[in-house]
């Protein structure tokens, strides 16, 4: 093992020396530059994996050969040596990506860049306070030095201002460390930590003035307008090391200090982070600079850290792990994002457009933007993980809410950054130097492989539950190959899948084979109009197949952490879907927000769910004892997200209706099932029937009603012929709300009827105005009509699936709405029974707009030549049909089974099947018989039709006094134009976007006030002086004179 | 009585004192970093200041002090060698700080630390 003292050695060394190459030898003395880094970052990486693999000790060194307080020591333990490894890679590849800069300023900025590493290692390796504050100040001194890189005046007005900043901070320090001394007679780290210096008034205000500048060090809110204008004025590489390097670096001193301060300076250490996470990421939000928007990240991410550290009483062992997993991600990914930044040379976000050019980064920037808001499986969701887990085992509750909305603003500004980055087209090409790639490639390649090793460390023994992950990667490396086999593959890959797993389920659990059953096959059948697809359709396939990968592990649960994991890499799948259509940047960015809005309350409520249980496993939601009804609120708000029930169902629209045609089916006939899923779970852990009264239930319950009235009311008033289907979604998803909320055995059979029900006709209307969509060229219904002539098979389609939506015998829709009628008279929900029924009645309106404007009335000139729809659409529709009309014909044989597998939870007022005859107390129905019985209707009123209209003639399409439309400007006389205009009068206020109104006033009202926040960044100098002493003050007052 | 170690106490947090009060209202850049060199100053005398013990003299082992009897007759070492490292660090980030504010002041031809803000929220 080569001693850590060389790590000082070798830099200070060969940073001397290189001041005596002149202009002509720069090419050696470069060599030697790089050879130094090596060399240090060679001597950190040799001890950490000799502590990881040979179980080395750690060792101190003394210098001089004296002990302490009269030298110095260095310590190298298995912490000092990760954090030195990431100081030193990052280093390093800072050094390569900087290549050309070395080049112009030759020796000088070698000189300065070897001085910044090796001072940050001191730092990290140091047990002695004074030998602190000289590496501290050298560092300062080297960083400052840096800005001088760019010569711009904003870099050198940076570089001041985090000199002058730092200086003063660093003299608070000097007399911290002065006192510091004088009550503890050391400046031995280690000696200080034994003299309990706190117990003493005086010995406080000393630690206290060594803790302080050590916060202010790490940036804390708002003492930190100067380490922001650095992050945005400097190379990328000078970010890059200040938000990887020296914040990591910094965080360790603390981590190291922290102890020195007691419980009170834990807690103060606390509360000043949380502050700065919150705030920073609040500030954020009105970023457009990419430089300084990720310089607010960084300190928002270093302030959580912080927070973790000074909660190292409550969060006990575990506070490594959380801290090193969100430092380790933050560290990977802003060092990363930086140098791309430093690729792509530009700061206006929506210039990022440019990485689709070359799709390789663009995935790099995505995967490290999702990694950094904390996504699983990556190290900073697991951080996250336990530090909720932890947090609610303690009950400190508000952390969480705290930690959680932070958490969410980040989100916010980074989503969109990459909404930008995905869709707005840009002919500028990146330069593509490979200096720069490598180490933006290596530290994505280092993220990657660090899921491997925390997806074993969590489960040892259960890797297969990642197979479906490992399929994604899979789907990513292929992306090279044509769209058709990836289609192919992904399909078979499904089908593989659906069949282990339904296997594994059937007769064992019907609840999860039914839900397995809807998410694959529905999948498979929805990845057929893939096959039409030309080209690569770059991007596609991995989305999809991780969207479904995450409901197939959603399936495969066991415990809290699966489920939210599967939740999560659903989620994203979906995101990465649903922005793929033309004019999706705003709706996916709101879909991604209360998609993370929910995950973020249902990660709460896991976490209080399983506080005071033995375990995480799934059936600790039928047993939750701290704040139990906070957390079945925050669970079924979760949850409600995906299934967009009122108030949080505006992403739903345009989302669903702007996605691709063969997305549509993807995202509402099977993801929506995702969170009933959830409801169910969390009802049966609830105890099902006992749950009956409780007044969430009956809140969801009145919530479901009116989901179904609003939805259904609106979507009779869209122009837009997906958005109207989007919008029949809520009102359907407000049924099986509704239906599962009564917790009868009828209301939860009439609840999977509708599931299974809207996942195949859903599908089928997608698909159908899907291909209508791609062959018209237009979503809008007045600009349809009379296509039943050119595209017969998708009318049929469509007609079959409105007459099952609107629950009119004899097709499947009617079963439903048997069983729901008599599940809501035995449950005697009268009042909310009205409403449903009301919504009911308005979802013919609708059903008839669709069938009447797109495919009767007259043809349109320009449809003329309009083809039938693709057959890769027409197949899973006529698939799906064929399902309804079995179940149709034959109820009983998917009744009877989810009966008894209902029974287990609801074992009261059954549905008694006498054959295929369902019984109930209220009255019978046989699906069969009514079949019948309706074509003999029908027969005897066509004959009659035909009989009395022999007269009739035909009248050509032009006829103007029979064409009920005008043939200039069609849409304003159309009768499909503002259909129902009359009934919008009456009670379109309903369906008035007063919810949507809400959340943008919400939206605003954060955006504004982070807005106002970031004012007192005044820019000037002195204010950032007087901010950090202001700051200290304040501090020192609340500590010693409570607030 | 007024000892030695209250005049050098009380010097130090004079001097302190005088330069936070500069770096807070003085709009001059180079006056901005006079006020940080006294405020440096005051602390390197605060130093000196706490490592003083009465009657004993400076830790330097010669003729006067020799090694056996040094632990009895000098000072603190420490704060010394404290004080000699804290101002040589103290001078090169003065000489930095003074670096910077002749490329500012060439930049955009003023002195004034209100006209430096083009970087801010």
């Amino acid at each position: 093992m080569v001693a850590p003292i060389y790590i000082v050695a070798i830099a200070l060394g060969i940073a001397f020396s290189l001041g005596f190459f002149g202009k002509k030898s720069t090419g050696f003395a470069t060599g030697l530059f790089y050879a130094a880094l090596a060399a240090i970052s060679f001597i950190s990486v040799q001890w950490f994996t000799g502590f990881i693999f040979n179980g080395q000790s750690s060792t101190e060194v003394f210098t001089a050969g004296l002990k302490p307080p009269f030298s110095i020591s260095l310590q190298m333990g298995l912490p000092e040596a990760i954090i030195t490894t990431m100081i030193n890679l990052a280093g390093f590849m800072g050094a390569v990506f900087f290549a050309d800069q070395l080049k112009k300023y030759g020796v000088h900025l070698m000189i300065t860049y070897l001085l910044l590493i090796m001072g940050l290692n001191v730092i990290v390796m140091t047990r002695d306070i004074f030998n602190l504050f000289v590496f501290l100040e050298i560092s300062s001194i080297a960083m400052a030095g840096m800005a001088l890189v760019t010569q711009e005046k904003k870099s050198v007005q940076a570089g001041f201002k985090y000199l002058i900043a730092t200086a003063i901070i660093s003299a608070l320090l000097l007399v911290g460390i002065i006192l510091t001394y004088n009550y503890g007679e050391s400046l031995y780290i280690n000696d200080l930590l034994a003299a309990n210096l706190t117990g003493i008034k005086a010995g406080a205000t000393a630690i206290f003035l060594i803790l302080m500048p050590v916060i202010l060090e790490l940036k804390p809110f708002p003492a930190n307008g100067w380490g922001l204008d650095m992050y945005q004025a400097t190379h990328p590489v000078v970010g890059s090391l200040l938000s990887a390097a020296s914040a990591t670096a910094s965080i360790f001193v603390l981590y190291k200090l922290a102890p020195l301060g007691g419980d009170t300076g834990m807690q103060v250490i606390a509360v000043l982070g949380g502050l700065t996470f919150v705030a920073s990421n609040l500030m954020g939000l009105k970023q457009s600079h990419a430089g300084r928007m990720l310089g607010y990240s960084s300190i928002a991410q270093t302030g959580l850290v912080m927070m973790v550290i000074g909660l190292q009483p409550v969060l006990g062992e575990h506070t490594l792990f959380i801290g090193f997993s969100i430092l380790l991600t933050h560290f990977l990914a802003k060092a990363g994002l930086f140098w791309l930044r430093g690729i792509l040379n530009t700061d206006k976000l929506k210039e990022w457009g440019k990485l689709r050019n070359t799709p390789l980064l663009l995935f790099v920037f995505v995967l490290f933007i999702v990694a950094l808001t904390g996504f699983p499986p990556f190290p900073s969701f697991f951080g996250k993980w336990e530090l909720v887990m932890q947090l609610a085992n303690s009950g400190h509750g508000w952390w969480i809410a705290f930690i959680l909305l932070g958490s969410l603003l980040e989100a916010v500004y980074l989503f969109r950054w990459v909404g930008y980055s995905l869709k707005i087209k840009s002919k500028e090409q990146t330069e593509q130097k490979a200096h720069k790639l490598i180490p933006v490639y290596l530290f994505a390649g280092i993220l990657l492989t660090s899921v491997y090793f925390y997806l074993s460390h969590f489960y040892p023994d259960s890797m297969m539950q990642y197979v479906p992950l490992a399929f994604v990667a899979l789907m990513f490396v292929l992306e090279f190959l044509p769209a058709i086999i990836k289609n192919i593959i992904s399909i078979g890959g499904m089908a593989a899948y659906s069949w282990l797993l339904t296997d594994q389920y059937l007769g064992e659990d019907n609840l999860r084979f039914f839900f397995a059953l809807i998410f694959l096959v529905g999948g498979i059948l929805t990845m057929i109009p893939g096959f039409r697809q030309k080209g690569k359709r770059v991007g596609f396939y991995p989305a999809a197949v991780m969207m479904y990968a995450g409901l197939a592990m959603l399936i495969s649960a066991t415990d809290l952490l699966q489920f939210f994991i599967a939740w999560e890499i659903m989620t994203l799948g979906s995101y990465l879907l649903i922005i793929r259509g033309k004019r999706s940047i705003k709706h996916a960015f709101s879909y991604m927000l209360f998609s993370l809005g929910g995950a973020f309350a249902m990660l709460a409520g896991f976490g209080f769910a399983q506080a005071g249980n033995p375990g995480i496993g799934l059936d600790v939601l039928a047993n939750m004892t701290y704040l139990p009804h906070l957390t079945a609120i925050l669970l079924a708000i979760g949850f409600m997200t995906k299934t967009a029930a009122l108030g949080l169902h505006i992403w739903l629209p345009g989302a669903h209706a702007e996605a691709e045609s063969d997305v549509s089916p993807m995202v509402s006939a099977i993801l929506l099932k995702a969170g009933v899923f959830g409801l169910m779970l969390l009802f049966i852990g609830m105890g099902a029937e006992a749950a009956g009264g409780h007044p969430l239930v009956i809140a969801l319950g009145w919530l479901g009603a009116l989901s179904a009235l609003v939805g259904n009311l609106a979507a009779s008033f869209q122009e837009d012929a997906k958005k109207l289907l989007a919008y029949s979604s809520i009102g359907q998803l407000g049924y099986i709300l509704f239906a599962f909320s009564m917790m009868t055995h009828l209301g939860w059979l009439a609840g999977l009827t509708y599931v299974a029900g809207h996942a195949s006709y859903k599908a089928i209307l997608f698909l159908g105005i899907g291909a209508v969509v791609i062959r018209t060229g237009t979503h809008n219904m007045y600009q349809m009509g009379g296509l039943i002539k050119k595209m017969p098979l998708t009318f049929i389609g469509v007609l079959f699936a409105i007459i099952t939506l609107a629950g009119i015998p004899p097709l499947a829709g009617f079963a439903g709405k048997w069983l729901f009628y008599n599940a809501v008279i035995m449950k005697g929900w009268y009042l909310q029974g009205a409403i449903v029924f009301t919504a009911g009645i308005i979802a013919f309106l609708y059903s008839f707009r669709i069938l009447y404007a797109v495919f009767l009335g007259q043809l349109k000139d320009q449809h003329r030549k309009v083809k039938e729809a693709p057959i890769t659409y027409l197949i899973p529709m006529f698939i799906l049909m064929v399902g309804i009309m079995i179940f149709s014909a034959q109820p009983h044989l998917v009744l009877k089974p989810l009966g008894n597998m209902i029974s287990g939870f609801f074992p009261s007022n059954m549905l008694d099947w006498n054959g295929g005859t369902a019984l109930t107390s209220l009255g019978y129905w046989n699906g069969f018989q009514v079949a019948v019985i309706i074509m003999i209707m029908f027969a005897i009123l066509t004959g009659w039709l035909l009989l009395t209209s022999r007269k009739a003639k035909k009248v050509g399409q032009f006829n103007i006094v029979y064409a009920a439309e005008r043939p200039e400007r069609p849409e304003t006389t159309h009768m499909a134009y503002n259909m129902f205009a009359g009934y919008n009068k009456a009670v379109g206020f309903l369906a008035a976007p007063g919810i949507t109104n809400i959340w943008r006033k919400i939206d605003a009202f954060f955006h504004d006030l982070g807005d106002w926040m970031r004012r007192i960044y005044s820019g000037n100098a002195q204010s950032y002086l007087i901010h950090i002493v202001a700051y200290t003050v304040i501090v020192f007052m609340i500590i010693n004179f409570g607030i | 009585m007024i000892t030695l170690e209250y005049i050098t106490l009380g010097t130090g947090i004079l001097l302190m004192l005088m330069g936070i009060w500069g770096l807070f209202t003085q709009k001059n850049l180079i006056k901005i970093v006079i006020g940080f060199t006294l405020v440096d100053t005051g602390i390197h005398i605060l130093m000196v200041s706490i490592g003083h013990i009465k009657n004993r003299t400076a830790p330097i082992i010669d003729d006067a002090v020799n090694a056996s009897e040094a632990a009895d007759k000098v000072v603190d070492p420490i704060p010394q060698a404290m004080v000699l490292t804290a101002i040589v660090i103290g001078l090169g980030i003065t000489a930095l700080m003074l670096t910077f504010v002749v490329k500012m002041a060439k930049d955009n031809n003023s002195l004034n630390v209100s006209n430096f803000k083009s970087l801010k929220w």
